[in-house]
């Protein structure tokens, strides 16, 4: 039996027990606390396929970083590197230390400072062999460091504009995991160097230390070099669950739990915690942030939000500071349900008591008017975008469609409005108030021009039997049944994507059949899932009008750029926002199809 | 031989600067690129306070013309230390430049909601000059309203379509057309409905006072938030009569919207020039507010009327006899 | 408890002597552009909760600037946030964050 213990085993040791202890806690506790409902979705999950899905996807992303290759190779490269590399070391260092120590209970740490637990150098095949692979596997973790040194001085190389500001926390883990792999070279190196390896990195490196510096010199370096080595380590593993590197463990029962269909909600829960650590800080989600791009705004991006809230110094103004249009959501590497978690972090500083609010609803006129089982929301919105409310009256009579006018003369808002803003129980009376009125009358389609609205009454009015339809898919509907015949002229128009029709409701396709049936489609650069916002969303409840007209600026810009004669869009906030700073015709699609209707 | 000067658009302003040129003995150029000159004052009835009719005016200017060089149909492009250079391209070479180009008149179809071009009977100020002019006042079927709005600031102090600055003359504008429309129809009931009421020139505190006192106008205090049209082509207006603090609907047979002045669109062109600086508002930015006020930093450029800011037509009239005086100074120095 | 709806006859007059200011300037200093309102009433014109009760958003916020805060929570309470006023301001005034200012600063005088 050998002795595997050497006083400088300790710092790493601790760091080792310290991380597992405090992460076992954590995920205990989080788990624990989750919504019974939760729990059972886990339950019924564990013996289903999803299971073998997940442990792909922890393949995929905790390890490859798939997802990260996507925004920028070099970028993806740098993370593969380090998770994989590190992970391959572990396991190659297992197999090794396995081989060459045979029948041997290993404790843990004696692979991990194999080299320096190694009885002799093996110069045979599994020795010489596995010697060189680490060493290669070395190389590859280090060039993933350089690279990560590299992103900090020269971040847009790797394809971000900006990386993310960190907290003192993350700097000494990360300057604990800058000097890991260093370490372990010199160390390695050291050891190699006086037992004669002859592996092609630390065996010839630790060559030309014993050569250049002497035996004797080496022999007290390397106890030092061993000790730094495990004093990093310790302070790394020590530092990790408390700061973002708490994600790499995070990540894992995070993709578990999503494959059991396990989602954050409109008010917080435990499950969130999950979501919350398993943050990287990567910073990916600042590029795209138009605050930062266009207003200026730099510290409310999902980035810092989730670090707030993750230390319980989440401010309002951050909080509140989001247009949730969900460019960040759609490339967060770790899929983290960002839209989400911003609005269940605002209930708490909304925390309006929910009693009595809207009572004036009972008592409220019904204003609607018509009688079909065809129903229209306008939105209260579209009420200032009379064009709107002209174009769709011109399409429903030339459809011949009778249609009973929810708000014609000015109804009663959705309610998606007041539970962005954290009022999710009030927001629940407005609901009822609307459903009622939909019921009361009979309808079983429910046609509105306004996405916000679309969106609520999608997710949150329980409408069974009434199919819900944003006008882009009713019009494309009436043109595919013939009930609405539109010519096509010579106009080119360009598409912007209201965030609430395209990410929020996944409605992309529709609005660009309609219009290539009428004209020519310019497509901006950034479309579809990567739209722009308008600026004027209604989740932002902190910006001002400044800040809004000059995302609403670039964004006009944009579509300018395309060429086109006409800037077609489906939302009255979005053709709002856009008229005001665009240098050609603005219009809704209901505009452009009233326009084209022929016989 | 004359120093020749250009003179770039021929409204009253660039009118009165190539007249007063003119008769200083220089060689006045006017570009102008409507196909006659005028202005805006062309399509305008009767001026404030006075009810003088725009045609005299415009008449006393042209008679002051008689041999001024005026090149009609003609835009500038760009202006330059040398002259100017006009769309096709042309270089025209002179020693200084007086730009008059003036301002544009906010479109009002940008408030969508007060229904500028969607429903029948919602008109502009603009509308109403010419309806004046062409002696037909009446709704879009033809008869005589009984009920008329007037909707002060469309289009001035207004941050929502870039237009924070006051227009000046419109409240005067509206005020007028009140009158004069109650005077067509002295049957009807007429509102003007504002934020706040500047009358600044003299004679206007007073015509406003004879609006309501002999002419009973009825001024509301609140601005119209939407519009939307009845069946039968009336329009219904909402607005807040916040000297009360209830809401307020009204039901009009013409609904006016005082259009506001914008900022010409060729100052950003114009700017283009280092010597030429602009306002955020895109109105162009004297060398300073006081003593220089109708001078460029380039030295051979100078500015008369609503170009550097809204102005009524004695302001405007003023700079292009200031201006026409400075340049001439310029030239013998 | 104040009327905010149309009183021909208000109770008493504002009494900028006695009336506390603090929460008032506070409210100031969090969103200075609400000073700049020129009360042209176009929110309360186009407020969805204004056409169906006395909600009146310009008077409501007025009356706080002035120290009255009486109400005025209850008041806001009506909102629904719909943003319509916030599209018809022509300050460009962040009416949905004065809104939800006021609530939080004044639930105390409740």
């Amino acid at each position: 039996m050998m002795n595997y213990y050497d006083h400088f085993i300790l710092p790493f040791a601790i760091g080792v027990t310290v991380l597992f202890t405090v992460i076992l806690y954590k995920w205990i506790r989080w788990f624990v606390r989750m919504p019974q409902e939760d729990r059972r979705l886990v339950l019924r999950g564990i013996p289903t396929r999803q299971t073998l899905g997940a442990i792909g996807e922890v393949f995929m992303e905790s390890l490859l970083h798939r997802r990260i290759w996507r925004v920028n190779p070099l970028l993806g490269y740098m993370h593969t590197s380090l998770a994989f590399g590190w992970f391959l070391l572990i396991a190659v260092g297992w197999v090794e230390a396995s081989l060459q120590l045979p029948g041997e209970i290993i404790p843990l740490h004696a692979h991990v400072f194999f080299k320096f637990f190694a009885p002799e150098v093996d110069y045979g095949i599994t020795g010489g062999l596995l010697g060189n692979i680490m060493d290669l596997l070395l190389l590859f973790v280090l060039s993933g460091v350089a690279l990560a040194w590299f992103k900090r001085m020269r971040s847009k190389a790797l394809g971000m504009q900006r990386t993310t500001k960190h907290v003192l926390g993350d700097r000494i883990a990360l300057a604990a995991l800058w000097f890991i792999f260093p370490a372990r070279l010199v160390a390695e190196s050291a050891t190699s160097g006086l037992k004669h390896s002859t592996t092609f990195l630390t065996g010839n490196l630790g060559e030309w230390m014993v050569n250049t510096f002497g035996t004797e010199a080496i022999m007290h370096f390397s106890v030092y070099a061993w000790w730094f080595y495990s004093i990093v380590l310790g302070i790394f593993f020590v530092a990790m669950p408390f700061s973002r590197y708490m994600h790499i463990f995070t990540e894992i029962p995070l993709i578990f739990l999503r494959r059991y269909k396990v989602h954050s909600y409109e008010k917080a829960k435990s499950f969130d915690r999950f979501q919350i650590e398993a943050c990287s800080r990567c910073g990916i989600c600042i590029d795209p942030c138009q605050l930062q791009k266009d207003a200026g705004i730099t510290n409310v991006q999902s980035v810092y939000f989730l670090r707030d809230r993750r230390y319980n110094r989440l401010t309002q103004e951050v909080a509140y500071n989001c247009l949730m249009c969900g460019r960040c959501e759609t490339r967060c590497p770790v899929g983290i349900e960002l839209n989400t978690l911003r609005l269940n972090s605002r209930e708490k500083f909304a925390a309006m008591p929910a009693d009595n609010r809207y009572a004036y609803l009972s008592s409220a006129a019904d204003r609607s008017s018509g009688t079909s089982k065809v129903g229209y929301f306008a939105g209260c919105m579209t009420l200032l975008t009379p064009k709107i409310l002209r174009a769709m009256d011109a399409i429903f009579k030339a459809a011949g469609e009778e249609v009973w006018y929810a708000d014609k003369d000015g109804g009663v808002c959705c309610g998606r409005p007041l539970k962005l803003s954290g009022e999710v129980e009030a927001a629940r009376r407005i609901m009822d108030f609307n459903r009622d009125l939909f019921r009361k009358h009979g309808i079983t389609t429910l046609v509105t021009s306004c996405p916000i609205c679309l969106k609520v009454f999608r997710e949150d009015y329980h409408l069974k039997g009434i199919e819900v339809l944003h006008h882009s898919q009713y019009i494309l509907r009436l043109i595919q049944q013939g009930r609405i015949c539109v010519e096509h002229g010579h106009n080119s128009f360009t598409y912007h994507d209201p965030c609430e029709l395209g990410r929020g409701s996944g409605i992309y396709e529709e609005p660009r059949e309609v219009i290539s049936q009428i004209g020519s489609l310019l497509e901006v650069d950034e479309n579809r899932e990567n739209a722009l916002c308008c600026g004027s969303s209604l989740a932002n409840i902190a910006i001002n009008d400044a800040q809004q007209n000059r995302i609403s600026q670039a964004l006009a810009h944009e579509l300018a750029d395309t060429g086109a004669d006409t800037v077609v869009t489906a939302c009255p906030l979005c053709k709002k926002a856009i008229a005001r700073n665009a240098s050609q015709e603005v219009k809704d699609l209901s505009e452009v199809v009233a326009e084209a209707l022929g016989q | 031989m004359s120093k020749r000067v250009i003179v770039i658009g021929g409204g009253v302003a660039g009118m009165q600067t190539a007249a007063t040129l003119a008769g200083l003995g220089i060689h006045p150029v006017i570009i102008e690129k409507g196909d006659r000159l005028g202005g805006k004052l062309l399509n305008w009835h009767k001026l404030f306070p006075t009810f003088t009719p725009a045609g005299e005016v415009l008449d006393t200017l042209r008679r002051q013309l008689k041999d001024v060089e005026i090149m009609t149909n003609t835009e500038v492009k760009r202006i330059e230390q040398s002259g100017v250079v006009l769309n096709d391209g042309r270089l025209l070479v002179s020693d200084a430049v007086v730009v008059c180009s003036g301002f544009d008149i906010f479109r009002a179809e940008i408030k969508e909601e007060y229904g500028y071009g969607i429903y029948d009977n919602v008109y502009t100020t603009v509308d109403i000059e010419r309806m004046l002019n062409e002696g037909k006042v009446h709704t879009a079927d033809g008869h005589i309203p009984e009920r008329i709005a007037f909707l002060h600031c469309v289009g001035s102090r207004d941050e929502k379509v870039g237009q924070k600055h006051c227009s000046r003359v419109c409240c005067i504008t509206g005020v007028k057309q009140a009158m004069e429309l109650k005077e067509l129809f002295p049957q009807s009931e007429i509102y003007n409905f504002y934020m706040d009421i500047r009358m600044f020139g003299p004679g206007y505190e007073e015509m406003y006072r004879q609006a309501q006192e002999e002419f009973n106008i009825h001024f509301i205090r609140g601005r119209i938030s939407e519009a939307s049209e009845t069946i039968d082509k009336r329009v219904q207006i909402k607005a807040e009569d916040t000297l009360i603090g209830r809401p307020l609907k009204m039901t009009v047979d013409m609904l006016i919207l005082i259009v506001g002045m914008k900022a010409g669109a060729s100052n950003d062109r114009f700017a283009e020039n280092r010597g030429i600086e602009l306002y955020p508002s895109h109105f162009i930015r004297p060398r300073n507010q006081f003593v220089d006020n109708i001078c460029s930093s380039a030295g051979n450029i100078f500015y008369a009327g609503t170009v550097t800011a809204p102005k009524n037509v004695g302001e405007s009239l003023n700079e292009g006899v200031a201006a026409a005086l400075r340049v001439s100074k310029y030239l013998e120095d | 408890m104040v009327q905010f709806g149309y009183n021909i006859s208000q109770p008493r007059a504002i009494n900028m002597d006695k009336n506390d200011m603090m929460i008032s300037q506070k409210i100031l200093r969090t969103m200075p552009e609400l000073q700049t309102c020129i009360a042209c009433g176009s929110c309360t014109a186009t407020c969805t909760a204004g056409a169906i009760t006395s909600f009146n958003f310009r008077k409501v916020h007025t009356l706080v600037r002035r120290g009255e805060y009486k109400g005025a929570y209850e008041e806001m309470n009506k909102c629904m946030l719909c943003g319509k006023c916030r599209l018809s301001c022509p300050r460009g005034i962040n009416t949905r964050g004065v809104v939800m200012l006021i609530k939080q600063e004044l639930g105390e005088y409740r």
